[in-house]
């Protein structure tokens, strides 16, 4: 970023960001996505960041994200054109154009489609999002949770069908999956239309810079994993871990020189988000969850034992595309709204279940949720409850 | 069992596995087993598990159990509650983490396949009323000690059935005959007198329990243990009578072999009808249904005791304990000791004398034995010889004492000494070498003179015999012909050389 814009060169940070805010699995397979924006940005110029403040209270303005498979979207990217048509079935509604887009959330591939709907249309984009990281549903925004309309939502698809949909936040949730599926594998939908000036209360504020700063400290960092690795002699950004099992960073050789390279990572992320680490080491069971949620989730439920090199304690974590809660010991640490996230100490990079084989050394942080998350509405929505798992938030222990 | 009056304990994890319904889960953990169990817990919510008091049975509802997470929950829950145990539905994901973290919290976690309510309605049952499922544990024991055809499978019941009881059957000279050596260094012991055939005391049950155990769990062993000792009574009753039984019809086969071979081997007492011999039940066993192979190259070796004998009593003591030892030869009770033979085409003398020598070190007769062996021979007949033979040896070798094997052809003729009347001979020696006994040397003098015979009058070979000087032996012998004793009388050398041999054995 330079001042206030998003360039070309922010790319790749905003991609490293919107990865560590996927908590995890969402993260996956997004590179495309950067080329891809970058193209734009090239062709389009940089796009302008604003906080909503900046804005006038009455300027119209709808959240832009995808939803559906981030797979199914590398393989039949967008065109870039889908944003005009967006903007222009909601312009239709609203009686105006658009005057700036915000992000739906500011995280995967999502925090991508955006900038490049923002820099498409030539409009400023807002510093805030809806989530503050990833969650399975659309509904499951801090803008629903502060009485925002989700519908009308425009939605254009990867054979550039369009459609509006005017109904309530669950069922154009519902809908749109379904339509999702027959269309190609996402949509790229504008939802929230609404004015600026009632972000104030509905946004996270300063999600895109967070992303950006979050992005910058992973691709430092990841320099030095790829200095580490030239000299245990193993190739950069290895499939599996390429520590050998004893004189991986962390331990031997590297503690007596110092810091290992993902110590000095995980004090920067923690510094940067708030973020506590768990407990870190090898990963010792993996493997699909039979957790019998009745709920129309998609994907699949998965469970993983990391048992923590300092203390002993076995951290099991159990992910639904996103890491949703960790027991430590059976005893509950973290759980949903609030991130967990998976640093893979061989690549310094984020991972997530489906990338780990067991044995792999990884590390466990949880960062906290915006402040709105963990109000009781928050935790109705996106809580451990409605992943249904019947279990307490760790803030709600007290009340 | 007096329960009148007395408050039931309670069960222990493990007495619910051994025999409570937890018996019919898989165990995932089994730590800490011994913890008692106050009550017990269905659970369909995990908040449930933080008002559970210290030592209750914690069960999942299938509800709950939606992976490992949920039972990692509730175990984390339980272990801070202080729990008994966990028992938890079926759940795919529950894997060695949830075990591993089971173990280190020392927390017994069950898995149940069918339904967890049921199980927890049968715990409650169970733990409710802790004598009725004692009673449960004896009968179910009771029952397992008829089927049991011996004492090791009678107190092999005890130790696989009785949860923390370790059992053995002791002999009074401290031997374990069967079960687990261990009970005699365990500190809490229950244990009951077990009576032999004659009706005295032949062997003690003892059962030590880990622990110091309640009362009622003492007496939940005792009435185990007692209900053990009539079974165990009759089967060694069933032993002995097989033992005896077996050597009556070895015996009758050895005399119906010898029969149709030739002549009896044994003394007047066992010579049969002509012809083929008939058993004592007067059936005629033949040789093959015992497993004897009749044809090839035998030894014989003889056993026999220097106490004065009664075959019938030390017999089946002497046959289960030859058996123990050598459980491929046959032992048949002949004249006064224990005829053997072994058979083989190559088979030597020396060899079969050093393999008996180590099976009389090994075996727990209760009477000293000693054997002689005889040469090898081929077929019934070089049977029937080789077993004189070693019958003779054993004659000599039986003065000894335990474990002394000796051959005939080691012995020589010598043998023919052994098979003299003993007592009447050694009365005729004392008095014909009265003059020399009373000398003050007098056995002294005695065991030279039968070196001196032995070696044809040669003082320096006596000398080298008895390991002394010659001029000692030179010396005795002035002292011996002193008496009126002349060793170079030839018409009195076989008649001294007799007197001789018959005062050895008791001179020492």
């Amino acid at each position: 970023m330079t001042g206030r814009s998003i360039t070309v060169a922010d790319v790749p940070a905003l991609l490293a960001g919107a990865e560590f805010f996927s908590t995890n699995a969402a993260g996956e397979g997004i590179e495309f996505a950067g080329f891809w924006l970058e193209d734009i940005l090239a062709r389009t110029g940089p796009v302008e960041l604003v906080t909503a403040d900046e804005l006038d209270p009455d300027t119209p303005c709808a959240a832009v994200g995808a939803m559906g498979s981030t797979v199914a979207m590398a393989e039949l990217p967008p065109s870039g054109e889908e944003p005009l048509v967006l903007a222009r079935s909601l312009a239709g509604r609203f009686g105006a154009p658009l005057g700036a887009i915000m992000p739906l959330n500011a995280a995967s591939v999502n925090a991508l489609q955006p900038v490049a709907a923002a820099a498409v249309l030539g409009l400023p984009l807002i510093d805030c999002d809806g989530m503050g990281r990833v969650f399975p549903l659309i509904h499951q925004t801090t803008y629903e949770l502060a009485g925002l309309s989700l519908s009308p939502l425009a939605a254009v698809s990867a054979g550039n069908d369009s459609l509006l949909l005017d109904t309530g936040s669950a069922r154009a949730e519902q809908i749109a999956r379904s339509i999702t599926q027959a269309a190609g594998g996402w949509l790229l939908c504008g939802m929230y239309p609404t004015r600026v000036g009632r972000l104030r209360e509905a946004a996270i504020h300063g999600s895109v810079s967070r992303t950006l700063k979050v992005g910058r400290l992973l691709r430092e960092h990841a320099s030095d994993g790829a200095t580490a690795q030239a000299l245990v002699g193993d190739p950069p950004w290895g499939g599996a871990s390429p520590w050998p099992a004893h004189a991986g960073p962390g331990d031997g050789e590297w503690s007596r020189r110092g810091t290992a390279p993902h110590e000095r990572l995980l004090r920067d992320l923690t510094a940067a988000t708030g973020a506590t680490v768990l407990g870190g080491g090898r990963v010792v069971e993996l493997g699909p969850s039979p957790r019998q949620a009745g709920i129309v989730y998609p994907g699949n439920p998965m469970s993983m034992v990391v048992h923590d090199h300092d203390s002993g304690r076995l951290i099991r974590l159990e992910a639904h595309n996103e890491l949703v809660l960790a027991l430590a010991d059976g005893a509950l640490t973290a759980a949903v709204p609030d991130l967990l996230c998976l640093l893979d100490r061989g690549t310094l990079r984020m991972t997530g279940p489906e990338r780990l084989t067991v044995g792999d050394q990884v590390d466990v942080l949880c960062v906290p949720a915006a402040p709105v998350w963990h109000s009781v509405h928050g935790l109705g929505l996106g809580g451990p409850g409605a992943f249904g798992f019947p279990l307490r938030h760790p803030r709600q222990e007290g009340r | 069992m007096k329960r009148a009056g007395r408050p039931s304990e309670q069960l222990t994890v493990d007495e619910l596995v051994r025999y409570g319904p937890l018996g019919r889960a898989e165990t995932l953990v089994g730590e800490n087993l011994a913890r008692p169990v106050s009550r017990v817990a269905l659970i369909s919510d995990l908040d449930q598990v933080r008002h559970c008091g210290p030592g209750t049975a914690v069960v999942l509802s299938r509800g709950l159990a939606q992976g490992a997470w949920a039972v990692e929950s509730a175990l984390r829950l339980a272990w801070e509650r202080s729990a008994a145990c966990l028992v938890s539905p079926a759940v795919a994901g529950l894997d060695q983490a949830t075990a591993q973290l089971a173990r280190r919290m020392r927390l017994p976690v069950f898995v149940v396949t069918g339904d967890t309510a049921a199980c927890a309605l049968d715990l409650a049952a169970a733990i409710a009323s802790p004598d009725a499922a004692r009673a449960r544990l004896a009968a179910r024991c009771a029952e397992l000690f008829a089927e049991r055809s011996n004492a090791r499978g009678i107190v092999g019941v005890i130790n696989s059935e009785v949860p923390g009881v370790t059992a053995a059957l002791v002999a009074p000279d401290g031997r374990v005959l069967a079960g687990q050596a261990s009970v005699d260094r365990a500190e809490h012991r229950v244990q009951v007198d077990v009576p032999g055939p004659d009706g005295r005391r032949w062997a003690e049950l003892v059962a030590a329990t880990t622990g110091p155990s309640s009362p009622s769990w003492s007496e939940t062993v005792l009435l185990i243990l007692r209900l053990a000792r009539g079974p165990l009574a009759a089967s060694v009753a069933r032993e002995r009578l097989e033992a005896v039984h077996g050597a009556e019809r070895g015996r009758a086969a050895l005399r119906a072999l010898f029969a149709s071979a030739g002549a009896d081997p044994g003394p007047a007492a066992q010579k049969g009808p002509a012809g083929r011999d008939r058993g004592d039940d007067g059936l005629a066993v033949p040789e093959e249904a015992l497993g004897w192979r009749v044809g090839g190259r035998h030894v014989a070796v003889f056993l026999r005791s220097s106490t004065p004998l009664d075959t019938a009593a030390a017999g089946p003591g002497v046959i289960s304990a030859w058996q123990e030892a050598v459980d491929d030869l046959p032992l048949v009770p002949w004249d006064t000791g224990w005829a053997s033979w072994w058979t083989g085409d190559r088979i030597e003398v020396e060899q079969v004398a050093s393999a008996l020598r180590r099976h009389l070190a090994r075996m727990r007769s209760p009477i000293p034995l000693s054997a002689g062996v005889g040469r090898a021979a081929e077929g019934a007949e070089g049977l029937r010889e080789s077993l004189s033979q070693a019958m003779l040896a054993a004659g000599v070798t039986v003065r000894d004492g335990h474990g002394t094997v000796r051959s005939f052809d080691e012995l020589g003729f010598r043998v023919l000494l052994a098979s003299l009347s003993q007592p009447e001979l050694a009365g005729s020696a004392r008095t014909v070498l009265a003059d020399l006994l009373s000398a003050p040397d007098g056995p002294v003098l005695v065991t030279t003179l039968a070196a001196l015979l032995d070696c044809a009058n040669s003082t320096s070979q006596a000398a080298a015999r008895l390991g002394v000087h010659r001029n000692t032996v030179l010396g005795r012998v002035e002292r011996i012909k002193a008496r009126g004793v002349d060793p170079d009388r030839p018409d009195q050398r076989l008649a001294l050389h007799l007197a001789c041999y018959a005062l050895l054995p008791e001179l020492g």
